[in-house]
């Protein structure tokens, strides 16, 4: 590698941010699945199971410790006989397969019995400070079916069926960060461990995957007895763990637009850096090949039954084929290999395409990106705070660099306003409605920023650039947000969606993949417009075999033998 | 109830956008009361008050008018949310100078607005409400006494001392009764259950046993 300072920018807030493009963004070295594995094998964690009591129906209770240099973490798991009528994945279900809380610490007993009569509930029941994250999870019934059958029977499953769902059970919900009671942020945000965003919640997936595996072997061994093979490890490492999602991850990214701003500006920095160098070496190159071909074998594995995944993905192995094609030959020798790379994927690729070769990209170069995973936290608490000295000039300029285009829409158009952001009173449960033909904007949420900018702009119109915006918000406090907002995008160019929200046709998916591209998912599935499946963890090292040398790259295949 | 700080917030300002705030005082709201109860006051308590005291009214009415001092409101009495927001705006002319106000409900409410002045400023900024002084520093806050629940008219002035302030807390334990008025105020922010938003508005599958 040779590099000088950054000379390639950043990409513009204005491309990055429109939803097409959110909704096509792949996992990288700054995902925080891999941000934790990283840091696991690196301080040499070690993982212990001090409780598995679990009957031959599958019910019963297990703990997972994950002991790091300074403290330990517990999963605390509950394995149920849950009714095929009862299985839902949607927030208003109200019973599980399995249902867990990440305990801060090592639970006493009484740690276990209190959260054995709250877990299960999930949200009807209540955690407290010493809980880090509440989360549950269903399995494939398919899968698991086959898993506990073929391993009672003495056979190893059948990999085409494994690849074919992916993992053994789907979590359907990991809430932390004081909800339902457990511990705020702000109380662990000081343990470099956790100090990275969703540390804690992705340990609690890592754990699940442990439970789930040991869970399945159970469950033969109590069907087979002394014929129940054991599970092959390098069967079980293909095995991750699902998760099921739907609109809740939206209004997250809308609400928390400094965070998401730290996520996308890491990544952007990132790539920045890395079209900045100006030669690589060729153990460099070899390391970018090596992904590539092992993300076209994780590519040919990812399936999707909706319309508009399987046109993406169809994009997206054209683009791999292409991509292998110009990287084949010498493209990558000589000056600037990755920002010429960049802009001949801008022209060549799909947006699918372009952003996994961003992502790709940064594979080899640990030492300049990693760190960055430090900047992805929160920490502006003042970022709140309106600064009423601003001249209104001033709003009116940061409101047309985020929303420049939302201010020539017409908003009385249907078409630019159809659906409205709104929680049902049915177990709060976030959803989007068709605002011309259900009864739901009077429940209208705050999720149309664009919409919100072209209405606080018009109104300011009226007033004079110089005055400052104090006088303004008096007047019109149901602007107060979007001034907020505004200003916020100074400190957070990537802070704002630059797309409708409510648009007849807008994609949540997109949003929500945009949120699960940051965790390392991988296999995104859409099941609609707005409900999402992805895999975690599949590939990653079980505790037995984590190591430096296998914490980061196994989101990629390992290439056949 | 022991509650996290985030379901404070969180409940603060929904209830608040239940009670008719628009999303950027409920915002406000949301911030202010977890300000409170990390710094062992009943936020909870205090929000109560004012939502219930605020219900069914007109809030314009009880927006500051700032054009002369003392502030005060068009329909008497100064709703602490949108006078703090104003007081945080308006730090900028201030410059050192007192705001007197007319009668402020709840005014407890105005020491989280005091605190955003006071890191603006990087001097302890008073709240006065007649005998009684709330003083803090952006951080710490005291008083010289229990805070009052009527309407009272307050000063906002530059300096101070803290004398013995309240302890930080990461939890609160709101009286269940205030807890359940903000609940009930949050619930007129969720939309009704209906058979048709229940199928087309989460757009799940119908089934997941697969």
């Amino acid at each position: 590698m040779t590099q000088k300072a950054a000379h390639i920018a950043r990409r513009d807030p204005a491309r990055v941010m429109k939803l097409r493009r959110l909704g096509s963004l792949h996992q990288c070295r700054l995902s925080f699945m891999r941000i934790l594995t990283r840091r696991m094998a690196d301080e040499g964690w070690s993982f212990t199971r001090p409780v598995f009591d679990i009957d031959a129906n599958g019910v019963g209770r297990a703990v997972y410790i994950a002991a790091g240099p300074a403290r330990s973490y517990s999963l605390v798991a509950f394995a149920h006989d849950l009714p095929d009528e009862l299985r839902s994945d949607r927030v208003i279900a109200e019973a599980w397969d399995a249902t867990f809380a990440l305990f801060d610490g090592i639970p006493t007993q009484d740690d276990i019995d209190r959260l054995a009569k709250n877990v299960p509930l999930q949200e009807a029941g209540r955690v407290s400070e010493r809980e880090l994250a509440l989360s549950r999870a269903n399995r494939s019934v398919r899968l698991w079916a086959h898993l506990v059958d073929a391993l009672a029977a003495g056979n190893q499953p059948d990999p085409d069926m494994i690849d074919n769902v992916g993992y053994l059970m789907r979590t359907t919900a990991v809430y932390g960060s004081g909800k339902f009671g457990a511990a705020d942020r702000e109380m662990i945000a000081d343990r470099p461990e956790l100090q990275v965003p969703f540390q804690a919640e992705m340990l609690s997936v890592y754990l699940t995957r442990i439970f789930v595996r040991d869970l399945v072997q159970h469950m033969a061994r109590a069907k087979g007895g002394d014929r129940a093979a054991d599970l092959e490890p390098a069967i079980a490492r293909r095995l991750g763990i699902g998760n099921s999602t739907g609109l809740g991850m939206a209004p997250f990214i809308v609400n928390h637009p400094v965070l998401f701003n730290n996520w996308i500006m890491a990544r952007e920095e990132a790539i920045s850096r890395v079209r900045s160098i100006d030669i690589a070496t060729s153990e460099e190159i070899a390391v970018f090949l090596d992904r590539l071909a092992r993300t076209e074998i994780s590519v040919a594995g990812w399936r999707s039954a909706h319309p508009i995944q399987i046109a993406k993905l169809a994009d997206l192995r054209g683009d791999l084929s292409r991509l292998r094609d110009f990287v084949g030959g010498s493209n990558l020798d000589g000056p600037e290999p990755w920002n010429r790379l960049v802009l001949w994927s801008e022209s060549a690729l799909s947006e699918e395409g372009q952003e996994l070769v961003a992502s790709l990209i940064l594979e080899p170069y640990g030492q300049l990106v990693d760190g960055l995973a430090h900047c992805m936290a929160d920490s502006n608490a003042g970022a709140f705070r309106i600064d009423g000295a601003m001249p209104i000039g001033q709003v009116r300029q940061l409101l047309e660099a985020s929303f420049g285009w939302a201010l020539k829409l017409d908003w009385q158009n249907p078409q630019n306003c159809a659906r409205a952001w709104y929680v049902s009173e049915e177990k709060l449960e976030p959803r989007l409605g068709e605002r011309f033909e259900e009864p739901v904007s009077d429940y209208e949420q705050p999720l149309a920023p664009a919409r919100d900018a072209a209405s606080a702009y018009a109104e300011l119109k009226n007033w004079d650039d110089s005055v400052s915006i104090a006088g303004f918000l008096l007047k019109h406090p149901e602007h107060r947000h979007t001034v907020r907002r505004a200003q916020i995008s100074r400190i957070a160019p990537y802070g704002e969606i630059q797309d409708n929200t409510i648009a007849a046709d807008v994609m949540p998916i997109d949003m929500l993949r945009a949120k699960l591209s940051f965790f390392g998912a991988t296999h995104f599935d859409p099941r609609s417009d707005r409900w999402v499946r992805i895999c975690m963890y599949a590939g990653a090292p079980y505790p037995e075999e984590l190591a430096p040398t296998n914490a980061d790259d196994w989101v990629f295949p390992e290439l056949p033998v | 109830m022991n509650l996290s700080l985030n379901e404070i917030e969180a409940t603060a300002k929904r209830a608040a956008r239940g009670a008719g705030y628009p999303w950027g005082l409920a915002e406000e709201a949301g911030k202010a009361t977890r300000w409170l109860c990390s710094r062992d006051l009943d936020g909870c308590r205090a929000l109560t008050e004012l939502l219930e005291r605020i219900d069914g009214k007109n809030i314009a009415g009880w927006l500051p008018q700032t054009g002369s001092e003392p502030w005060t409101a068009r329909d008497g009495i100064l709703c602490p949310l949108a006078t703090g927001a104003a007081i945080s705006d308006r730090a900028h002319e201030l410059d050192g100078k007192d705001i007197r106000l007319g009668a402020v409900a709840v005014p407890v409410f105005l020491a989280p607005f005091a605190a955003l002045l006071a890191r603006e400023f990087e001097k302890p900024v008073e709240v006065v409400l007649g005998d009684l002084v709330l003083c803090t520093d952006g951080g710490l806050l005291s008083s010289t006494g229990a805070p009052p629940s009527s309407s009272v008219e307050a000063s906002i002035c530059i300096g101070g001392t803290i004398d013995q302030p309240y302890s930080h807390r990461l939890r609160a334990d709101p009286d269940a009764k205030d807890w359940a008025a903000l609940l009930a105020f949050a619930h007129r922010t969720y939309a009704p259950a209906t058979d048709e938003s229940r199928l087309r508005g989460a757009g799940a599958g119908l089934s997941d046993n697969d």
